[in-house]
């Protein structure tokens, strides 16, 4: 990453568009959209994102812009990071106090397998669906895949598509429901703090801010549970994939599969083990 | 890695930058009052930025950078009022905009590559990151119940 940043600073078009795009878009500020008994907020991070796509396809960006800007996301998530950091500090004792929460929730992100696989199996997606609902497909699942399977396989291929459809949706679509969920459902907006920490800086990023936002009197704890649910998930992830994800997935899809294969006889969707 | 620390340096500068007018136009906190507090964030980046570096660890940057942040901040550390009080200045959501504006910049070339993918895919994908989102939620719940924090 760090030979990338070799004159990135130098790309005075790209900084000049995201300035504009940062003044324009705080300047409209949040609104909320009531649905039911919750809220759909729109915070300037979700117009920023959807205004630097759509600059994409105007000669403003031209590709050298968009490659540069990769590294850039991922040097200005490093500033988001030091800010979960210095707000975790201060709150360490209620941290540690809910440290069981913040481990266990860990394995919440095994919720992605038995909500998602059933739903990609019912749909008809073969052994596509192993590499896409393991995990959220970030850069770290997508080399774990890579390495066991191939990307020219099937797995190969469904972590690549939703590795495609997370970098482009993903912060929109996260962005949309946390605020949602937060207001509509019974739980606690600490727990849901608690689950930001998904394994992507800026979905981690859109998923927070609607908290901050509807919840502004609890912004510091907020912060600080969701930087040490990033944190954990950072140093951790990957391996829960390895040794937990990755196994069950493989076990949940042959159960549902053969079960599949059960209702449908003779169908010619059969795919043999490897 | 001299060379690349300076290039760190002058993009943090920028990135700073335009997190401070974000700080400005969208909360109303004067660019003098957001300085000190982006100057400590930027040096704890760059503090862990060069720790990955130099330590043969495989543990991610974002690791280090997050645990400076904190160790810098815990009561009693000197000088941890002051960070905690310089970077309550800087806010959240002014941070986060830029970022997002790099990305959606960033995401136009996997635009082509995204109206590829099938509707299956795509109902697929929200159902994946609704699981892991609402899962860790519902644990985080059950378990901060059960202890009686919330």
């Amino acid at each position: 990453m760090a030979e990338q940043t070799q004159k990135l600073w130098k790309d005075w078009r790209l900084h000049l568009v995201v300035l504009a795009i940062v003044i324009v878009t705080e300047s409209i500020g949040v609104h909320s959209i009531p649905l039911g008994p919750g809220v759909i907020l729109l915070l300037p991070m979700l117009y920023a994102v959807i205004i630097g796509l759509a600059l994409y396809f105007t000669p403003l960006v031209k590709e050298k812009q968009s490659i540069n800007a990769e590294p850039l996301v991922f040097l200005s998530v490093s500033v988001l990071i030091a800010k979960f950091g210095v707000n975790a500090g201060p709150a360490i004792s209620q941290i540690i106090e809910a440290g069981p929460a913040l481990l266990l929730q860990e394995l919440g992100n095994l919720g992605t397998i038995f909500l998602a696989l059933p739903i990609a199996v019912f749909l008809g997606i073969k052994r596509e669906s192993i590499g896409m609902t393991h995990s959220i497909g970030r850069e770290a699942n997508l080399a774990l895949i890579t390495d066991k399977f191939g990307l020219s396989s099937p797995e190969g291929r469904g972590v690549m598509a939703m590795y495609i459809f997370g970098t482009v949706f993903g912060s929109i679509f996260i962005g949309l429901i946390s605020g949602f969920l937060a207001t509509v459902t019974p739980l606690h907006p600490l727990s849901f703090a608690m689950a930001t920490g998904v394994g992507s800086g800026s979905m981690a990023a859109a998923a927070l801010g609607p908290l901050v936002a509807a919840y502004p009197d609890m912004s510091e704890q907020l912060t600080a549970f969701s930087g040490v649910s990033n944190l954990i998930s950072s140093v951790t992830g990957l391996y829960m994939s390895i040794f937990v994800g990755l196994p069950v997935t493989i076990k949940l899809y042959e159960i549902l599969s053969r079960r599949k294969e059960a209702k449908v006889k003779g169908s010619v969707g059969y795919v043999k083990k490897p | 890695m001299l060379k690349n620390l300076k290039e760190w340096i002058l993009v943090f500068l920028i990135i700073g930058a335009i997190m401070m007018v974000g700080n400005w136009v969208g909360y109303d906190v004067m660019p003098l009052d957001s300085i000190p507090g982006l100057a400590a964030l930027i040096g704890i980046s760059l503090a862990g930025l060069i720790i990955h570096r130099l330590l043969p660890f495989q543990i991610p940057s974002i690791a280090y950078i997050g645990i400076i942040g904190l160790v810098l901040t815990l009561p009693g550390v000197p000088g941890s009022e002051q960070i905690v009080a310089w970077t309550a200045q800087v806010n959240l959501l002014a941070i986060a905009t830029p970022i997002l504006a790099y990305a959606g910049v960033s995401i136009g070339r996997s635009w082509y590559d995204f109206v590829q993918l099938g509707w299956k895919t795509i109902v697929v994908g929200m159902f994946v990151l609704l699981g892991t989102f609402l899962g860790s939620a519902l644990i985080a719940e059950v378990v901060l119940r059960m202890q009686g924090i919330i």
